[in-house]
């Protein structure tokens, strides 16, 4: 017995001291930011993505011999920030990944996982100058970009025009603008049998399941708020109060689904209606004859007025990258004008630039679908670029799921409820 | 005797049905929710969504990585675990015990409490990033198999062992010749519980490698059930034809194995 | 035997150690360092950091735990388990027992019943979910067939039957597992021992309690203790079947609490108390039914 009890204790001991080493030296962050030569980058795993970003590495690579890039695919969603995280931990991340989330930077950030972009010269500039004032909900809280803002999906309401029309709804300029009119032409929907359901936003419970339900009305009702602002909770106020009470209302009445859905319930019309980005319209072509308008606000306001959800990617640069001065280029070379606007064309998604309007003419010419999204994209909410903001999303979106989507509690209370454990959250760093 | 024919039948059925909804649902052109739509109908069938499938993945390459990985595991449990269960089973020596309860240990914790640490190990002290070394030494010996294993072995009467010791046969020739041919179904149940873990798991291989010229197939399938299969056709097609090209090469083996199971006879080995 | 002083100091099989040393390399390799590690975590103040980063960890005590077990939601996690293991795990004794028996008689089509209770153990989970989302919700197979029995709220979005839907279901996948364990140790049973039971007049329920169910006791407890340890290690379901333990939390499970705070909310210091707590809590439960069941040798 004895033997065995010191077994155990040498093997745990052996695995604690195992962990005292950190290894690995930070190296100059100077000379690493003017280093130059072959890097690696991760992009997304959707088609058109992976087109772009494959025409994208060959043109850089064919003009630059000696810094070549070596890319690969990383999954989108649910497994992604896992993969990033430990990447960063093994110090094995790559250079740049055209695919992170804003919403995880500031947990990367505080892993020491992300170089902050105004280590070069021109960093500060080269961000502002391309996206505006809008790069200013990108900044960390110490002021500096951990991220380049790089494209956005301002969500939307689409509907099925075959579906209105058979519920006898206008299908050039349906009643939507606000929550009643929403709510009777939901109703008209369902009761005229054109679909199971108005609308269907996922119920489920992962943390950025908010961000297609809650957060888009609650932008456009607060005039452009973020769920928290100054190390405060907003999403307790009036205007979020009513975002609330509307969705509950299309639970109640069963014009949303509380169950979750395999496939897309917009496509096989299962849903009249759906919150999504443009992302989605190349799913849609040839399958559902669909018209967009902005989300709703309970008194009306005018689509230029309204504001929503951007739903962006952005790229990051990550402290593993050894040739940060390639990177950097790298960076500015795949989101110039010229490849922002083959990745507009290629993918139909908004490149963050303050002039994306019209910066493309001839592109939204030929494809007038999109201009409501260009005009939409200069009025986006991003999630708050606060310390904890999974934990943050996670913690709204239980109390959302239990009082909104299950009604088990009043909606008011729990959104205070949680507004307090958020203030809580908010205030560590 | 019907009664049990009756029962095993209905057991039978709650059993294969969602496995043939399964198939149904992958050939179907449009999917059908209704009653209706757990029969095949002629004009609604099509091979389109295994062909999606095939253009989106290179099917070859990942069967390969998926056998080499899963290969790897069964042949790792296979030796060192039958020795582990043996000695745990037979042999007293010191240590046993505290062996005996570190595998125990093993079996209780969860796998994600481990995976982050267990990721940044493998990538740097032991250099396997990107490696079939890489994905297959987190799972190289199967814990449950060699618990049972053990199982199998403690069945076995003693007096076998006693007599073969006083014939003077080393430790190892008794485990070869007596005890591991008396336990073939044992042996088999344990491969085929190794089988089913790597050749089903996702996250592990996807973590250690990005290289899609390594990636098992479980991994390509996920990466194309969470991309391609939402803008498919028939998206629920897409994912039904998915897991049904993950799950037959798993049940083709067991169809393959599954008469070992039953020739094999503990007691009347034993006893003859 | 004499047992010298070698004998007593290395037992009486030194070369069991030489059997089992790569099976204990390989425990140590992969498994010592990481756990020893989660269970470093869970005393600090830790986060993951990228090689070279310098922060402080300071030792925080029981802070941890304490803030995991004031967490409600962890509670409620730890409670649904149990209802868990509650239904699953007679429920895999029960059928996998009565199943192998009828399957280990012989009867016609027993292969094809082999296999077919088979299948659901090979098949990946994430595969076998989607048909089961099809089959269970508000409008699908089952529903349309129970007609007005039909449960409202549906199944899974259900807080009171959604646990116990992912107990049938994961009962359901396992249950292939439990029935070849119980397969080979039915092959154990001596034939004389049946044929005593009807020499003595006993039917066939009462040879099957007197005989086949001591006969397999061993495999029971085994049974019985994978069962409990797979189930309380339950993620997958909750995270594919209910979307992240829906509803409202009545799904969710120690594993998926821990790996939403753990991994996706970047603390990996909560997440290892809530792992370490599980598997002490395991670890008393299998002590607990090692003592009913009885021991296996």
């Amino acid at each position: 017995m004895k033997l065995q009890a010191g077994l155990l204790a040498l093997v745990l001991a052996g695995s604690l001291a195992a962990c005292g080493d950190s290894g690995g030296g930070s190296g100059d962050a100077d000379a690493a930011a003017s280093a130059r030569g072959p890097i690696s980058i991760w992009y997304s795993n959707n088609a058109e993505e992976v087109a772009w970003g494959k025409q994208m590495v060959a043109a850089w690579n064919s003009a630059h011999a000696d810094q070549k890039i070596t890319a690969q695919e990383i999954p989108t969603g649910k497994s992604s920030e896992e993969v990033i995280g430990a990447a960063i931990t093994a110090g094995n991340a790559p250079c740049l990944i055209f695919n992170t989330s804003p919403a995880s930077v500031s947990q990367f950030q505080k892993q020491g996982g992300l170089v902050p972009l105004d280590t070069f010269p021109d960093g500060k500039q080269y961000i502002e100058d391309r996206s505006g004032d809008i790069a200013q909900q990108y900044k960390s809280s110490d002021g500096k970009y951990y991220q380049l803002p790089w494209k956005s999906n301002p969500v939307m309401i689409f509907y099925n025009k075959k579906a209105f029309a058979k519920a006898g709804i206008d299908t050039t300029k349906p009643p939507l603008a606000t929550y009643d009119e929403f709510l009777a032409t939901a109703r008209k929907v369902v009761a005229a049998k054109a679909a199971k359901f108005a609308i269907y936003p996922a119920p489920s419970n992962e943390f950025y399941q908010s961000w297609f339900d809650f957060y888009p009305l609650f932008a456009a009702e607060s005039g452009g708020k973020q769920l928290v602002e100054d190390g405060k909770a907003q999403f307790n106020s009036d205007e979020g109060k009513k975002v609330a009470a509307f969705w509950r209302t299309m639970y109640a009445d069963k014009l949303a689904s509380q169950e979750k859905y395999t496939g897309d319930a917009f496509v096989d019309g299962t849903a009249a209606m759906a919150v999504v980005g443009p992302w989605a319209i190349a799913t849609y072509k040839g399958k559902v004859d669909w018209g967009v308008v902005p989300v709703p606000t309970s008194s009306g306001k005018p689509a230029n007025e309204i504001h929503t959800f951007s739903d962006a990617k952005n790229v990051a640069m990550y402290s593993a990258c050894k040739n940060r001065g390639t990177a950097w280029d790298v960076l500015k070379f795949a989101t110039s004008q010229e490849q922002d606007g083959k990745f507009l064309t290629a993918t139909g998604q908004m490149p963050l630039r303050k002039d994306v309007a019209t910066a493309y003419p001839d592109y939204f010419a030929k494809n007038p679908d999109y201009k409501v999204f260009a005009d939409q994209a200069a009025r986006t909410v991003e999630v708050p670029n606060v310390a904890n903001s999974i934990t943050i999303w996670q913690t709204f979106r239980d109390a959302y799921s239990k009082s909104v989507i299950f009604g088990q509690q009043d909606p008011n209370e729990a959104l205070d409820g949680a507004a307090q454990k958020v203030d809580e959250l908010a205030k560590q760093s | 005797m019907r009664l049990r024919f009756v029962g095993l039948l209905l057991g039978a059925f709650v059993f294969l049905f969602p496995f043939y909804y399964m198939l149904i649902g992958s050939l179907q052109a449009e999917p059908d929710p209704t009653v209706a739509g757990a029969f095949p109908e002629p004009g609604n069938l099509t091979l389109h969504n295994y062909g999606e499938i095939d253009k989106a993945i290179n099917l070859g390459r990942s069967l390969v990585n998926s056998g080499i990985f899963t290969g790897g595991v069964i042949l790792g449990t296979l030796v060192f675990g039958v020795l582990a269960g043996y000695a745990l089973a037979r042999l007293q020596f010191r240590g046993r015990g505290l062996v005996f309860n570190l595998m125990l240990l093993i079996q209780v914790v969860p796998f994600q409490l481990l995976t982050i640490p267990l990721y940044v190990l493998i990538v740097r002290s032991y250099g396997l990033a990107d490696s079939y070394g890489g994905m297959i030494l987190p799972f190289l010996i199967n814990s449950t198999a060699v618990f049972v294993f053990r199982q199998y072995f403690l069945q076995l009467p003693a007096e076998l062992f006693d007599a073969a010791r006083i014939d003077g046969a080393s430790e190892l020739s008794i485990l070869w010749r007596i005890a591991v041919p008396l336990v073939k179904p044992a042996l088999l149940t344990g491969v085929l519980l190794t089988f089913i873990g790597p050749w089903n798991e996702f996250l592990w291989p996807f973590l250690i490698t990005k290289q899609q010229d390594l990636q098992p197939l479980a991994v390509s399938l996920s990466n194309y059930l969470t991309t391609v299969s939402a803008r498919a056709a028939n998206p629920f097609g897409a994912v039904l034809a998915g897991a049904c090209v993950l799950a037959a090469p798993a049940v083709a083996l067991f169809l393959i194995f599954q008469r070992r199971f039953i020739s094999a006879n503990i007691s009347s080995g034993v006893k003859g | 035997m004499r047992r010298g002083p070698v004998t007593r100091a290395l037992g009486e099989h030194p070369i069991g150690a030489v059997f089992v040393t790569p099976y204990v390399v390989f425990l140590a390799a992969v498994f010592a360092y990481p756990l020893g590690f989660a269970v470093y975590m869970s005393f600090h103040d830790y986060f993951f950091t990228a090689p070279g980063a310098i922060v402080e960890r300071p030792f925080v005590g029981f802070d941890n735990y304490v803030t995991v077990l004031s967490d409600p939601a962890v509670r409620r996690a730890f409670a649904n388990v149990l209802v868990f293991l509650v239904i699953n795990v007679p429920l895999t004794v029960v059928l996998s027992l009565g199943l192998s028996t009828a399957l280990n008689s012989a009867i016609r089509w027993r292969t094809f019943f082999r296999v077919s209770y088979y299948v659901p153990y090979v098949t990946a989970s994430v595969a076998v979910v989607g048909v089961w989302l099809f089959l269970f919700n508000s409008n699908g197979l089952v529903n349309s067939i129970l007609g007005p029995l039909a449960p409202d709220p549906s199944w899974l979005v259900n807080s009171k039957l959604a646990m116990p839907t992912i107990a049938v279901y994961v009962t359901w996948k396992q249950l292939g597992f439990f029935i070849l364990l119980y397969l080979a140790a039915l092959q154990n049973v001596s034939k004389d021992l049946y044929e005593a039971a009807s020499m003595d007049g006993a039917g066939r329920w009462k040879s099957f309690l007197n005989v086949t169910v001591p006969g397999v006791r061993p495999a029971t407890t085994l049974v019985v203790l994978v069962a409990t340890v797979t189930g309380a290690n339950l993620f997958t379901e909750p995270y594919l079947l209910t979307g992240g333990g829906g509803p409202d939390g009545a799904s969710a499970s120690p594993v998926l609490i821990m790996y939403q705070r753990g991994i996706e909310q970047g603390n990996p210091d909560i997440g290892s108390a809530i792992g370490v707590l599980l598997v002490i809590g395991v670890l008393i439960i299998a002590l607990i039914e090692r003592r009913f069941v009885g021991r296996e040798d």
